[in-house]
C-alpha cells in the first residue's frame, strides 16, 4: 500500500530529541571557546563607574586610564562595569571570588578590606610603589590598607563627611549662616525650626549597612570613645551611649526621617535638593552629585557638630584599587594599580587630581595632589572641605563583617528601635568581646 | 537446487507500549536533568557545605556541626526565626481569606467579572522589585500618599516602614496585595469544581448563603485549601516574594524587624562570605519545611476528602 506522503512523514519524536541534543551541544561551543582563550585574555577590572556608568566624567576617566595603559603595555586591561548596588550588596563579587573566578583588579572600601585580606586574595602592591611615593600618602590615609607595613590597596580618593544645608530652607525659616550649629544640642534645636509638614529638619542614614556605620563613626569618636582598644571591646562607654542617643534623639524628636528617598542619605539630589530635608549628612562626593543633577540648587556645607566638651573629627572613607592575588596575572595587576595611582611621574599625580576634581569631588589621597591641584582646593565648596572640614579626619575603620554587624545592629536598635542606648552598647560590647577572643586575622583598625 | 536464502534477521523491536514509555521519559528528561542539576545537586551540596567553614574565597575547612552550634547560639538567628514565624502567621491566613474572598466575589462568569478578575490579578504580573519600589514611595514618611492619608486622619508621624512596630506588617500587606490575585485564580478553579446541584439542593432545603458557604463551599474546597496553605507557607518562609519585597523595601531593617531567615542567609553568604554558616541556616530551613509538609499532609490527608 503506498503512502501519499512517502519520504515526507514530518518530524518524529526521536528527530525532535536528536535536534535538541545537537542544538545543546553546539550552543556549548562558546563556553568551550572561552576556556580555550582564557590564557591570552585581558585582565578584567571590575568597578561601578565605567563603561556603563551614569556620570560621563567618571566613565571618561576610567576609559582613558585603561586606554593609556593598553597603549603602552603588552598586557591589556579591560573594564567591566558592575552597577553600584550589585557591586556593594549583590552576589556577583561574592560568588565569583568563591568560585575562584574573581576579577584581576577591583576596587574595595576600607570597611571591606579585612574580609579580602583575611581571605588571602589581596596582592602585595608595595614592590611596585616607589618609597618616595609611599611617603606621599599621609599615614592615616594608608593605614587601613596596610598590614605589616605592606600595602595591599591604593586609595583613589578620600571622602570626608559633613553636613549640607539648603539655603532656601534656611531663608524660609528666617535663618542664616550665623545659625549654623556647632554642638549636637544646637543641631537638634535648629532641626526643630527647619521641620514642617512637608520637610524634615535633618537627615542621617537609616538603612542598615556598611555606609550607615561609616557615617556614625565620627559621632562616636567626637565623644572620645571608640569600638575597641588594645584588642578588647571599648564599646560599652558613656561616649558610645551619647553618640547612639544623639541619633536616637534626632529620630524621636521628629526632625530626622526614618525613611530616606532615592539612594539614601548619600543621595543629595533625591533628599536635600528635592526639599525632603533641610540638612543632610553626606560626604564630599555630594558636590559632584549636585553639579551634575541639581546645578541650580543653592546649598552650603558645614562641619559636623560636636557634643559639649567633645573634639571635632570627621571620617574619611574612599575606594581603593586592589589586585587579586589569585587572578590570572597578579604581578601585572599590581603593576597597573601602582602605575595608575601611585607612580612617581606627574601623569599619575595629575590623573589622581583629575579624578577628585573633574570626574568626582573628593580630597586627593596624596599630599602632592593638593600641590598639583592648587587653587582647585581653595575655591568653592571643595575649598571648604579642604580647609575647614577635612582638617581633622580619621580613616574609616576596617573590621571583620561580624564586628560590623554587631555595631550595625546597635545603631539600628538605638536609632530606629528606640532601645535604651546603654543597654544596646553593653550588649554589643559583650558580643564584640566574644568575637575578638577568637579572632585571628589582620589587625582591626 | 539452490538453497533459499534465509530472510534477514530482524532486530528485536520495542513494543509500542515500551516505545511510548521511552518517548515519554525522554521528553521529561531535559526538565528532570534541569531540576537535578540546578535544584537537587545544589540542595545536596548545601547540606555538605554546612559542615565546612567557607571563607568566601575558595577556602574550605571541615568543622563538622560547628556551624549548627553557632546557629543555635546566634541571637540574630533566633530573632530572624521569630520574624519569619510572625511573617508566616500573618501572611498565610490573610492571603487565604483575601484570595477566597476575591474568588467568591468574581465567581460568576460574565464580562464585568472577567475585567475585575484581571484587575485583581494585575499586581501579580508586575515585577516584585517594581511592586516594592512603588509601595516604598507610597508609604515614605510625611510625603508618601499613604502617609499623607494617615496625617489627614490624625495619625501623623507614623512611619510604616521606618518603625520596627509597623514595618513587618507593612511588608505583609504588600505581600498580600501581590499574591491575592494568584490565589484568587486557584480558588476560582476549586469553586468551579463544586457541583451546582449541591447549592440548588441546599437552597431547596432553606440554607442561607452563610450556611451554604460553611457546609458546602468550605468543605469541598479542602483540596484547594490544602494546596494554598502549603504553598503560601512555603512562600512566606522561603519564597522569592518574601526576599525581594523585604530586600528592596527595608533590607531587613529597621532594627532587624523584617529580617526573615532568607534575608539573614543572604547577608551571611553574600555580605560576609560565610557560605558555610549560611548553608547551615538554609538547610535547617529546608528540613523544617519538609517536616511541616509531612505533618500537614498527614493531618489533612493531603487535602483528600474523608471518603477517598
Amino acid at each position: 500500500m503506498s503512502n501519499g506522503f512517502k519520504g515526507s512523514r514530518g518530524p518524529t519524536r526521536r528527530g525532535i530529541i536528536a535536534a535538541g541534543a545537537a542544538a545543546a551541544t553546539v550552543s556549548g561551543f562558546p563556553y568551550i571557546n572561552r576556556m580555550a582563550h582564557a590564557q591570552g585574555a585581558p585582565l578584567k577590572f571590575w568597578q561601578f563607574y565605567a563603561p556603563g556608568g551614569s556620570v560621563e566624567s567618571q566613565v571618561n576617566w576610567f576609559t582613558q586610564l585603561v586606554a593609556d595603559w593598553n597603549a603602552s603595555h603588552e598586557k591589556q586591561i579591560e573594564l567591566e562595569y558592575v552597577p553600584n548596588t550589585e557591586y556593594m550588596n549583590g552576589t556577583k563579587l561574592a560568588t565569583s571570588f568563591a568560585s575562584g573566578e574573581g576579577p584581576d583588579i577591583f576596587i574595595i572600601s576600607p570597611g571591606d578590606f579585612l574580609r579580602y585580606y583575611n581571605g588571602g586574595v589581596l596582592q602585595d602592591l608595595t614592590p611596585h610603589i616607589d618609597p618616595a611615593v609611599q611617603a606621599d600618602y599621609p599615614a592615616e590615609v594608608m593605614a587601613s590598607r596596610k598590614v605589616d607595613d605592606k600595602i595591599y590597596a591604593i586609595p583613589m580618593e578620600v571622602d570626608p563627611m559633613a553636613m549640607y544645608y539648603s539655603v532656601k530652607a534656611f531663608d524660609d525659616a528666617g535663618l542664616n549662616e550665623n545659625d549654623i550649629p556647632k554642638t549636637w544640642d544646637e543641631f537638634l534645636e535648629l532641626g526643630k525650626k527647619l521641620t514642617n509638614g512637608d520637610r524634615f529638619g535633618a537627615m542621617f542614614h537609616t538603612a542598615p549597612g556598611y555606609y550607615q556605620n561609616f557615617t556614625w563613626y565620627p559621632f562616636l569618636w567626637q565623644t572620645g570613645a571608640d569600638f575597641q582598644k588594645d584588642g578588647k571591646s571599648a564599646f560599652d562607654s558613656p561616649g558610645t551611649v551619647q553618640a547612639l542617643k544623639f541619633w536616637q534623639d534626632a529620630i524621636e524628636t521628629g526632625i530626622a526621617p526614618r525613611q530616606m528617598l532615592g539612594g539614601g542619605a548619600n543621595d543629595l539630589t533625591a533628599n536635600l535638593a528635592s526639599g525632603y530635608c533641610a540638612i543632610q549628612n553626606c560626604g564630599v562626593w555630594g558636590i559632584s552629585q549636585m553639579r551634575a543633577n541639581a546645578p541650580d540648587f543653592e546649598y552650603g556645607v558645614f562641619r559636623l557638630p560636636v557634643p559639649e566638651g567633645g573634639k571635632y573629627v570627621t571620617v574619611g572613607g574612599g575606594w581603593a584599587f586592589a589586585a587579586n592575588s589569585r587572578g590570572k596575572d597578579p604581578e601585572t595587576a599590581a603593576e597597573f594599580c601602582a602605575w595608575a595611582l601611585a607612580a612617581k611621574d606627574e601623569a599619575s599625580v595629575q590623573r589622581g587630581v583629575d579624578w577628585v576634581t573633574k570626574a568626582k569631588s573628593n580630597m586627593p589621597p596624596r599630599t602632592s595632589g593638593f600641590e598639583v591641584g592648587g587653587d582647585l582646593f581653595q575655591q568653592g565648596t571643595l575649598g571648604t572641605f579642604a580647609n575647614e572640614i577635612a582638617t581633622s579626619m580619621r580613616a574609616e575603620p576596617r573590621m571583620p563583617p561580624q564586628v560590623y554587624k554587631i555595631i550595625s545592629d546597635a545603631i539600628q536598635a538605638a536609632q530606629l528601635g528606640g532601645q535604651n542606648p546603654q543597654d544596646v552598647a553593653s550588649s554589643a560590647s559583650k558580643q564584640i568581646d566574644a568575637f575578638l577572643a577568637s579572632y585571628r586575622g589582620a589587625p582591626i583598625l | 537446487m539452490a538453497a533459499t536464502p534465509s530472510p534477514p534477521r530482524k532486530r528485536p523491536r520495542l513494543s509500542a507500549k515500551h516505545r511510548e514509555w521511552l518517548s515519554g521519559y525522554l521528553f521529561v528528561l531535559p526538565d528532570a536533568l534541569g531540576l537535578l542539576i540546578f535544584l537537587g545537586i545544589p540542595m545536596a551540596m548545601s547540606f555538605v557545605i554546612a559542615l565546612f567553614r567557607v571563607d568566601g574565597f575558595g577556602g574550605y575547612q571541615f568543622i563538622g556541626l560547628a556551624n549548627y552550634r553557632q546557629m543555635l547560639a546566634d541571637p540574630v538567628f533566633w530573632q530572624s526565626t521569630w520574624v519569619t514565624l510572625k511573617y508566616a502567621v500573618f501572611l498565610v491566613p490573610l492571603t487565604y481569606v483575601t484570595g477566597l474572598g476575591l474568588a467568591l466575589l468574581v465567581q460568576r462568569t460574565n464580562r464585568y467579572n472577567s475585567v475585575v478578575r484581571l484587575m485583581y490579578f494585575a499586581p501579580h504580573m508586575v515585577s516584585l522589585v517594581v511592586v516594592a519600589l512603588v509601595w516604598q514611595f507610597m508609604v515614605i514618611d510625611k510625603i508618601g500618599i499613604v502617609s499623607r492619608f494617615l496625617s489627614a486622619i490624625g495619625l501623623s508621624g507614623v512611619s510604616l516602614l521606618g518603625n520596627p512596630d509597623f514595618a513587618l506588617f507593612t511588608v505583609v500587606i504588600v505581600s498580600v496585595w501581590f499574591l491575592m490575585g494568584y490565589y484568587m485564580l486557584i480558588f476560582l478553579g476549586g469553586l468551579q469544581d463544586i457541583p451546582k446541584e449541591y447549592y440548588e439542593a441546599a437552597r431547596v432545603d432553606g440554607a442561607g448563603p452563610i450556611a451554604r458557604f460553611w457546609f458546602i463551599t468550605l468543605p469541598l474546597l479542602k483540596p484547594t485549601s490544602f494546596f494554598i496553605i502549603l504553598v503560601s507557607t512555603v512562600a512566606a518562609t522561603a519564597g522569592a516574594q518574601a526576599f525581594d519585597i523585604i530586600y528592596v523595601m527595608t533590607q531587613g531593617g529597621p532594627s532587624n524587624s523584617t529580617s526573615v531567615l532568607i534575608i539573614y542567609v543572604y547577608q551571611q553568604a553574600f555580605g560576609f562570605g560565610a557560605f558555610g554558616y549560611a548553608a547551615a541556616i538554609a538547610s535547617t530551613l529546608v528540613v523544617f519545611l519538609m517536616a511541616f509538609t509531612v505533618v500537614f499532609y498527614a493531618m489533612t490527608r493531603g487535602g483528600r476528602f474523608t471518603y477517598e
